[in-house]
């Protein structure tokens, strides 16, 4: 599973995401943090009147990530996504997606997880990612996605 | 700390309105001087964004020249959408100390000039940074608690609906108003979608206006008897609820703590029902119903005027419209005027009026209370 750049509060342990200079609770300067990149959906919705820059429909989430740090991400579509259902999330080129973890997904996680070490879970869980990035972005692989995966191996 | 009373209540017709920001301002203020025969000796003057909108800096000393009172000693507030309230507070701070004995609180904004989109890249501003970036605007966040509100029972979509609905209803008896035609049920459940669950008739309209409130030390019978200020973080994902808003809570809490009464006395109510939702959320924020309470009060004809506490009697920001800086003042005009009898087509019976303003997503909200004073 992808980590996600948050900071922590050495005073009051807050962790947010991405990282803030100083704790928004208080004036302490926070220390770097990583978090897991997946969490539970608090709230979502789709926007069919967009900023410049943006195409509709937009589909915005906040995602709580484990630990408590929210954070905000866009998506493919909204029509499976509840309330409190568990996604993944992935940044790619600074910016963070999820992924609804459909029927089939989880059907097919579970298939695997019974036989397959928890690397393979992990792997999979990566590749709905990517596959839904590349989906939402244009249809193909984009160059971004490129970049991201260069910087894993490197 | 003096008591701090209303010498007069004046603004503009809230629309799309072909007059400068200058001189929509002069109207509210010009006609708030002549009925409160006082020459001021302080002026708190707003508009959120008169920088982008209409190109202008130095407000304070743009509109003191306008008006005729450059010599009168200004300054100019800005809290986002909330900022007519907070010109307010402002100037209740100004004559309860004793800096000033009279000073005039003035505020507008012009913005059907400017295409849609670039208006709401401008109001998106007040938005964080971060959550800004992946698109959200004020629908985006707004649907975002809509749809937490939701999920939670707070409300039904039919129950976001008749918000509008009744505001409309109250918004086609004020002259004032920017919409005054009512809408149906149906009308505003097959409007178009903007931020899922919102759809364009829960949300308020783009709007010119203006609006002045002249505040003095003297004794007039009509008292700013509380006033309170509540704030929040900028990033909503920063809070513990989406479905309340802890600017509200704190503003109220202080308003009536100042004022020495609860919302027991409360008759009628100004809520910042930008987006319809946002209205029964901020009824029980204030305390003026328990938590849960609204909606039914809402379903059974309570919030209406004829209702034992009508809601947004003057269309609220749904149907009045919303003038960002002049809205906050445009709610105590509306309560000045139902406290005293003038509010034609539309009066209710109340001698103690709350205004209710939210500034950006609920990062710096107020409750005001006017009391009529026998």
């Amino acid at each position: 599973m992808e980590t996600i750049a948050g900071s922590r509060c050495p005073d009051c342990g807050w962790v947010v995401a991405p990282p803030a200079r100083i704790c928004p609770r208080h004036p302490v300067e926070m220390t770097p943090a990583e978090i897991s990149g997946y969490g539970s959906v608090l709230s979502y919705t789709t926007l069919t009147v967009v900023p410049e820059g943006f195409k509709p429909p937009l589909h915005i989430a906040v995602v709580e990530l484990p630990g408590g740090a929210r954070i905000f991400c866009h998506g493919r579509q909204t029509r499976q996504l509840r309330i409190g259902r568990r996604v993944a999330v992935e940044q790619v080129d600074g910016i963070f997606y999820f992924a609804s973890l459909g029927i089939a997904d989880r059907v097919s996680l579970f298939w695997k997880r019974r036989g397959a070490a928890p690397e393979r879970t992990r792997d999979a869980a990566k590749s709905a990612v990517k596959r839904f990035f590349s989906v939402y972005k244009n249809g193909g692989t984009t160059p971004a996605a490129e970049n991201s995966e260069e910087k894993k191996k490197g | 700390m003096r008591d701090v009373w209303i010498a007069a209540a004046a603004m503009t017709r809230f629309g799309r309105r072909s007059e400068s920001l200058e001189d929509l301002m002069a109207d509210a203020a010009l006609e708030a001087l002549r009925e409160a025969d006082r020459p001021p000796d302080g002026l708190v003057v707003t508009a959120m964004d008169p920088e982008e909108f209409v190109g202008e800096g130095n407000f304070a000393s743009h509109i003191g020249t306008y008006i005729g009172l450059s010599h009168v000693p200004g300054l100019r507030v800005e809290t986002a959408t909330s900022s007519g309230a907070a010109a307010l507070y402002a100037g209740l701070a100004l004559v309860a100390s004793g800096f000033h004995n009279h000073v005039l609180v003035v505020g507008g904004e012009k913005m059907t000039h400017v295409s849609t989109p670039r208006v709401s890249e401008i109001i998106s501003r007040v938005i964080d940074p971060h959550e800004r970036s992946y698109g959200a605007t004020m629908p985006a966040l707004a649907g975002m608690v809509a749809r937490a509100a939701l999920a939670k029972g707070l409300f039904t979509e039919m129950d976001m609906a008749r918000v509008a609905v009744k505001n409309h209803a109250h918004g086609a008896r004020n002259p004032y108003a920017h919409f005054q035609q009512p809408v149906t049920l149906e009308e505003v459940m097959s409007s178009r979608l903007i931020a899922d669950p919102l759809r364009l008739q829960h949300c308020c309209p783009i709007s010119d206006g203006a609006a002045a409130v002249l505040l003095t030390s003297d004794p007039t019978g009509l008292k700013l008897a509380g006033m309170g200020q509540g704030s929040d973080y900028l990033a909503i994902r920063y809070r513990s609820s989406l479905t309340g808003f802890r600017a509200t809570q704190d503003a109220a809490k202080a308003a009536f703590k100042m004022a020495g009464f609860g919302p027991e006395r409360v008759q009628v109510a100004e809520i910042h029902d930008a987006f319809a939702p946002f209205e029964i959320l901020a009824l029980e924020d204030t305390g003026l119903f328990p938590p849960g309470k609204a909606t039914r009060a809402m379903q059974n004809g309570e919030l209406t005027l004829e209702g034992r506490l009508p809601v947004n009697p003057s269309g609220g920001l749904n149907a009045r419209g919303h003038a960002l800086a002049a809205t906050g003042l445009a709610q105590v005009v509306e309560l000045v005027w139902q406290l005293t009898g003038r509010a034609v087509g539309r009066q209710v019976k109340a001698t103690v009026g709350l205004a209710h303003s939210i500034g950006g997503m609920a990062t710096n909200n107020w409750v005001t209370l006017v009391e009529q004073v026998a």
